[in-house]
């Protein structure tokens, strides 16, 4: 399991790349991003509908009500063109981290090996 | 199933009520019920599959501050009453309630064979081989024979009830689940009150009659006041028996009389109550001792009941303003 606080500024990124494959709702995406990480990672309720009130608010998603299934009437999830720019933006952003934290991770690795 | 609902409930109760917030919880509750058999299809235990699903909830915290809400802020981590201690809370009341009925009738019934015997000596009836002062004292002494035991049983109920004295005192939450089941049955429940309600109020209307009659045969005459209190403490055991289990359903649910500003209104009433009461007692002892008033004295006792019920309503009514 990895820890909230380090994922915590790419909850909505990874939300995101799921929409882009298509609408989906809560449940669907939790078990999504469960299966895709082989279960490495679970992202807890309170979180994923905190990414789903801020993506909403900023205009990068947006909710509608899905056909009534079993009785139940889920709110599904559809990302905007705003959405897919912001996305864009993090993957870039990720990129640049990515290389930053690596320069310090290998020079650690590095380091102890001495 | 059940314990991922009422996990749901208590985290909800608290947080405003909205159709937003209606949305979430469902579709919040609809995720974890999908968690949940899916866990059970993969071969979990039922409790697993509970642990699992409630571990993954994660903080109520982050996503209120996502949506700008503070929840609100009386949840003290009171305890949880569960439908079974509730029942027992109930029942218990009920309990209590017919020891207390009975410790005011044995008063009351004291107050009756004081005047009654004070009468049948005075018209040398009975102790009439005993000197003057044996005769007034012997039927005060009746009267505290029998107040000895009604103030026991007070005290019992009392004991009796402090294992609840946190839902006594309102510090305590109950599931949403008992809320409705105390909710439904409440009016069916008031509804027998009010009937016992009609029939002690018959009784009390009836006991003046009563007396008017008896008064009305000069040599029995002031018999007819205890005949009345005997009727009185029939009609008091029934208004202390028949309030107690609305009343503990009131106490659950935290109305009427048992919300909580009312309770601090309570508080005052009750404090003058234990000035005024012990008061009145003292006159009526003092009356009887140094006066030799005792066939009159106990006037002290509904006088000083309807000047507090005065009091009470008046007190609330300039408190509801």
């Amino acid at each position: 399991m990895i820890s909230s606080d380090v994922i915590r500024g790419y909850n909505d990124t990874i939300i995101l790349s799921l929409l882009i494959e298509g609408d989906s709702y809560g449940y669907e995406i939790s078990r999504n991003i469960r299966s895709i990480t082989n279960e490495q990672y679970i992202m807890k309720e309170t979180t994923l509908y905190s990414a789903f009130t801020r993506l909403e608010k900023n205009g990068y998603i947006e909710s509608y009500y899905g056909e009534e299934t079993q009785g139940k009437r889920r709110t599904y999830y559809r990302i905007t063109p705003e959405g897919i720019k912001y996305y864009r933006e993090k993957c870039e952003e990720w990129e640049l981290t990515k290389k930053v934290i690596n320069k310090f991770v290998k020079e650690m690795v590095h380091y102890g090996n001495n | 199933m059940e314990t991922i609902k009422s996990y749901l409930d208590n985290i909800f109760r608290n947080l405003p009520k909205s159709k937003e917030m209606e949305r979430l919880k469902s579709e919040i509750l609809y995720n974890m019920e999908e968690r949940y058999n899916e866990l059970k299809d993969n071969g979990k235990l039922e409790n697993e599959a509970i642990g699992i699903v409630i571990s993954e909830f994660g903080n109520i915290d982050e996503l209120l501050d996502e949506m700008g809400i503070s929840p609100s802020k009386n949840n003290e981590n009171y305890p949880v009453v569960d439908n079974e201690e509730a029942m027992e809370f109930v029942s218990l009341k009920k309990k209590a309630s017919y020891l207390i009925a009975t410790g005011v009738g044995l008063i009351l019934l004291g107050v009756s064979l004081l005047i009654f015997l004070s009468q049948m000596a005075e018209r040398n009836l009975i102790f009439q081989s005993l000197p003057e002062d044996a005769k007034g004292t012997l039927p005060v002494i009746a009267l505290f024979l029998l107040i000895v035991p009604a103030v026991a049983l007070f005290i019992y109920s009392g004991t009796k009830l402090e294992r609840f004295k946190f839902i006594e005192e309102g510090k305590f939450e109950i599931s949403s689940d008992l809320r409705n089941i105390l909710n439904s049955e409440l009016p069916s429940i008031t509804q027998k009150q009010s009937i016992h309600t009609i029939i002690g109020v018959s009784l009390c209307i009836f006991s003046v009659v009563v007396l008017l009659a008896i008064v009305s045969f000069e040599p029995f005459a002031d018999f007819g006041v205890c005949v009345m209190l005997l009727m009185i403490a029939v009609a008091v055991s029934i208004f202390i028996t028949s309030g107690s289990v609305p009343d503990s359903y009131k106490e659950l649910l935290k109305i009427d009389d048992y919300k909580p500003k009312t309770q601090k209104q309570d508080k005052v009433i009750g404090a003058v109550a234990g000035i005024v009461w012990p008061i009145a007692v003292c006159i009526f002892l003092f009356c009887g001792f140094v006066f030799n008033l005792w066939h009159i004295c106990w006037v002290v006792f509904p006088i000083t009941g309807i000047l507090f019920g005065g009091f009470t309503a008046l007190y609330k009514a300039i408190k509801a303003d």
